[in-house]
């Protein structure tokens, strides 16, 4: 039953013992390479993780402010032309800060769904869109 | 303005009370003033040159030079500045594959992100030198691009969708009777996008540069302080190091600038979903 010939290779298909390990290396040898590909991608713009970590901070910090600075501001100027002051500036301020923390809550959700890798393929393709 | 030690020379415990209180003729604010260069008037139009279209100017002719430069002899084989301006390319083009579209209608949008990108980081760079003017430390400025950003997000998302534009101010999959609730959050969330973009460009290079007088202004007046001047390397290495962060952060707010078109631009091209 044993597959070993006294005389070596009988024919082509059949590989002998070192032959095999050779391309169980070769494979492996590609697999890590593929997966250092990979890891590259994963951080593709040219800043490594801390400047992008740093760039997510930046992004997220004004989201707030700006939710919370528009809806203060729409209410206080609806309260001007309406004159009701208080009423539509303490409405519009809690809509606002709504409006910034769902900014926050967007950015956040977008940057911790995997960064779709520069080159796609069909199973990117197939569900790369539907974070939003 | 720029230069980073105060000469006050010795004024001793006087120079203390100064900076402390915003530094007499060396005001942390006084790099921001805007000055006029060249009155002019076009059309009734007042087209004053002031330091700050001198910069944005200059920051348009860098920019413009520095890609004709690098694209004069361009080769398969590129030299250095030909790889430096393919590098700021093949960048930009990743992030708006990335974050807007990779098919044709990211195409489509790339020299207008590019450009945007390209200026806020040189503008950005520019003021990084000391006496140099920065644009982006105005608010007029930032807002003018924000403002372009969404226009172009509001003509081409009605002119692509019409009216079903609309829809991306009703978020699916929620009940009814909470539409009069989220429709004005959704629409405050819209118009909070032009206003959070130009504020936090604005905001970041007014307070890095801000940051940076004050540090340095300190290293001469512990100098001018008698047996305190000891301590003066200590503010002279938080400005070395301040300067580092500020470069860093002159990238990462135009990036931030460029990846946030793209996002909202990706609204525009994808509508509502």
């Amino acid at each position: 039953m044993s597959t070993d010939d006294p005389n070596g290779r009988r024919s082509a298909d059949t590989l002998s013992a070192e032959q095999r390990e050779a391309l169980a290396k070769r494979a492996a040898d590609i697999g890590a390479k593929i997966e250092t590909a990979k890891t590259r991608h994963a951080t593709p713009h040219g800043n490594g993780r801390q400047g992008d970590a740093m760039a997510r901070g930046l992004k997220i910090s004004a989201e707030l402010i700006g939710g919370v600075v528009v809806g203060g501001g729409m209410g206080w100027l609806l309260d001007k032309w309406l004159g009701t002051f208080p009423l539509l500036f303490i409405v519009f301020f809690l809509l606002g800060s709504a409006a910034g923390m769902l900014n926050i809550i967007r950015q956040a959700k977008r940057e911790t769904t995997p960064p779709a890798p520069s080159v796609t393929d069909d199973a990117d393709r197939d569900n790369g869109d539907d974070d939003k | 303005m720029g230069t980073t030690t105060n000469n006050r020379g010795l004024a001793g415990q006087a120079g203390v009370d100064d900076v402390a209180s915003g530094g007499g003729g060396h005001s942390p604010i006084e790099q921001f003033a805007l000055q006029t260069l060249m009155p002019l008037k076009v059309f009734g139009i007042d087209a004053t040159i002031t330091n700050s279209s001198a910069f944005m100017m200059g920051t348009v002719g860098l920019i413009c030079a520095f890609l004709y430069m690098a694209s004069k002899n361009a080769n398969v084989v590129p030299g250095r500045l030909q790889s430096t301006a393919e590098m700021i390319y093949e960048f930009v083009a990743g992030t708006v594959r990335d974050n807007l579209d990779d098919g044709h209608e990211g195409k489509k949008f790339l020299p207008f992100v590019f450009s945007l990108f390209a200026f806020v980081l040189v503008a950005n760079f520019l003021g990084m030198i000391p006496g140099f003017f920065t644009v982006t430390s105005h608010i007029v400025v930032t807002a003018a691009l924000a403002l372009l950003v969404i226009s172009t997000v509001l003509l081409y998302g009605f002119a692509k969708h019409g009216f079903g534009f609309l829809k991306l101010f009703v978020p699916s999959g929620v009940p009814v009777w909470l539409m009069p609730l989220l429709i004005p959050i959704e629409v405050i969330s819209f118009i909070s996008r032009p206003v959070s973009l130009s504020v936090r460009l604005f905001a970041n290079m007014l307070a890095g540069h801000i940051a940076l007088k004050i540090f340095a202004g300190f290293v001469g007046t512990l100098l001018a302080a008698g047996a305190w001047s000891v301590l003066s390397p200590l503010p002279l290495a938080l400005t070395t190091a301040l300067t580092a962060l500020e470069l860093l952060v002159a990238f990462l707010q135009a990036y931030v600038f460029a990846v946030l078109t793209c996002v909202y631009l990706s609204d525009a091209v994808h509508g509502a979903h």
